[in-house]
């Protein structure tokens, strides 16, 4: 039996349901020879601002059990090198490209949606909105409805393309966020981004990376993923979701499916090994042959609750 | 790619040395470094780098020398993997050293970094370039692989300098006092490379330069992937970027490094 792999984001096509994450797979031509971006369901940039960013001091990450933290100061090359440098390659490979999209402050965003509208070959645009607005006291976008709505919208009038806003799983209340992203005018919604949190080094008695606070990943977030992206999927059952947090095998993979997400993505198992995507994919596939699952679409949202 | 361990030996109360049988072969330069899975489970989740201690070619394959230290739940695990152990490895990653150039290159490793040294060493000695190696640690004990560094230091026409902090073995004190103590005497080294702690590191640098000697050491920096996407190992640059350690490194010539590296 053949299984078919084909998705769908809200109108995006898919040709398969696994994407390689913002933030762990580079600008898409850095693993080639491990997992190269045309094979993917789609991949996603890493943070692009108007500008290039240095990031943070070091260390900026540090691994916990089953997991890791980060605070990497969302470092990236700008939006106007990715264009130059990195898109004619993703396009001549056929790769579906999502750039993820941050700024300090909304005029930002638009910026760089705005460089990106001059190009072809960008599928759609995944706000990260867990970066803190400079112009309203630092608060964390995402963590704001009035503020995230606002934002979504704008981005909304800035294109035609497919916008995704990627939730923080740190906001008071996920389902308010996951609403105003939607009202703003998303067409998909990501979750979950990392989960605030620290680690200590009790010898030197200090913060183990130099941000103090950085963002959980990896398998020992897994549970609140699917959680949210559940609850979100439940409140919001007509809204396409894309599922993320420490997937590392198919059946993770599935899991997310079940709980309501279209199509995964896997981040810090690429970390782990850079071929994981494309195993994550193929363990999928399995499990759908194994369980007689003849289309990867039959699962999204396949959950039975008594 | 999957590998076997064929053989782990201590070397010390807290370091010991892993070769690791590949099915393919691995052609790596010294100063490079690899990733290793220290277990099955997913913690640790992350791979471990290690500098390469060398590499010889055997049937089809290779095998690849590690030495490693216990410094945490991923070395403790590699340090009780028995032969036939199943790991998985990716190398070579990153840039090594600059093996040919100027002679006689002074050779320096403290404790741990000891490994990329000995690579150089002994690829240094195969293509004639005279060395003479300093090797340092904290205490006879700690002092790894004393025979084959003397070994290929023989074969290089150099000379062999140990110290350790508390005098139990050779010259008493720091590994980059005993290098000072060669160039205060009139002792002429067209270049250094090196790799240890980051504080004899910063002592090296600050004294490679105040002589004008080309120095090129070997930086860690944790690691999440070793293949430049997690911006996790990045180093600064005298031009104020941070570079990633894994893909421009781990060996930095020290004009490159930001002046807070050794300042």
């Amino acid at each position: 039996m053949s299984v078919r792999l084909d998705s769908a984001v809200g109108g995006l096509a898919l040709a398969n349901p696994v994407m390689a994450a913002s933030g762990t797979y580079g600008y898409g031509l850095d693993l080639l020879e491990f997992c190269p971006p045309e094979r993917l369901g789609a991949m996603v940039s890493k943070g692009l601002s108007p500008r290039p960013r240095r990031g943070n001091r070091t260390p900026r990450i540090v691994e916990t059990a089953a997991g890791m933290i980060n605070a990497i100061g969302l470092q990236n090359i700008g939006v106007d090198a990715f264009c130059r440098e990195a898109l004619p390659e993703l396009r001549a490979r056929g790769a579906v490209v999502v750039v993820n999209v941050f700024g300090e402050r909304m005029e930002e965003y638009l910026e760089v949606i705005a460089r990106c509208e001059r190009e072809e070959g960008v599928a759609a645009y995944e706000l990260n909105v867990s970066c803190p607005n400079v112009t309203a006291g630092g608060m964390e976008f995402g963590h704001d409805p009035v503020q995230l709505e606002r934002l979504t919208g704008m981005c909304r009038a800035a294109t035609p393309r497919p916008l995704w806003v990627k939730l923080s799983p740190n906001a008071p209340d996920l389902v308010g966020t996951a609403r105003a992203a939607v009202a703003g005018g998303a067409d998909a919604l990501t979750l979950i981004n990392t989960l605030r949190a620290m680690a200590i080094d009790p010898v030197a008695r200090r913060p183990a990376i130099a941000n103090t606070f950085g963002g959980l990943s990896g398998p020992a977030i897994k549970p609140i993923a699917l959680r949210m992206v559940y609850e979100v999927h439940r409140a919001l059952p007509g809204v396409p979701l894309v599922g993320i947090g420490g997937i590392e095998t198919g059946r993770d993979a599935v899991e997310f499916l079940l709980a309501g997400a279209s199509a995964v993505q896997v981040g810090t198992a690429i970390f782990r090994d850079p071929g994981a995507p494309l195993r994550i994919l193929a363990e999928l596939e399995g499990f759908c042959e194994e369980h007689g699952v003849a289309a990867v679409r039959e699962l999204v949202g396949g959950l039975t609750c008594r | 790619m999957a590998v076997c361990v064929a053989s782990r030996t201590d070397l010390s109360p807290t370091c010991f040395h892993l070769t690791l049988a590949t099915p393919e072969p691995v052609v790596a330069e010294p100063g490079q470094f690899g990733m290793v899975s220290c277990g099955e489970g997913l913690d640790p989740l992350l791979r471990r780098a290690f500098s390469l201690a060398g590499v010889v070619a055997k049937g089809s394959g290779s095998e690849v020398e590690l030495l490693v230290k216990e410094v945490g739940k991923g070395t403790a695990l590699l340090r009780r993997a028995v032969p036939g152990t199943e790991l998985r490895l990716l190398a070579p990653l990153g840039r090594g050293f600059t093996l040919e150039g100027g002679a006689p290159a002074a050779l320096v490793a403290g404790g741990i970094g000891l490994p990329p040294v000995l690579f150089a060493a002994e690829a240094m000695a195969a293509l004639g370039v005279r060395f003479d190696l300093f090797l340092g640690a904290t205490t006879a004990a700690e002092l790894l692989e004393v025979e084959r560094c003397a070994r290929a230091c023989e074969a290089a026409g150099g000379t062999l300098v140990v110290t350790t902090d508390d005098g139990t073995r050779g010259e008493r004190g720091l590994v980059v006092a005993a290098l000072e103590r060669r160039l205060a005497a009139g002792h002429r080294y067209a270049r250094v490379l090196a790799c240890g702690p980051t504080p004899m590191l910063a002592a090296l640098t600050l004294l490679a330069r105040e002589r004008g000697v080309p120095t090129e050491v070997s930086l860690e920096e944790p690691m999440a992937c070793g293949v430049g996407v997690c911006l996790g190992c990045v180093v600064e640059l005298g031009d104020g970027r941070f570079v990633s350690a894994c893909r421009e490194g781990p060996v930095f010539p020290v004009e490159r490094l930001a002046a807070r590296w050794w300042a």
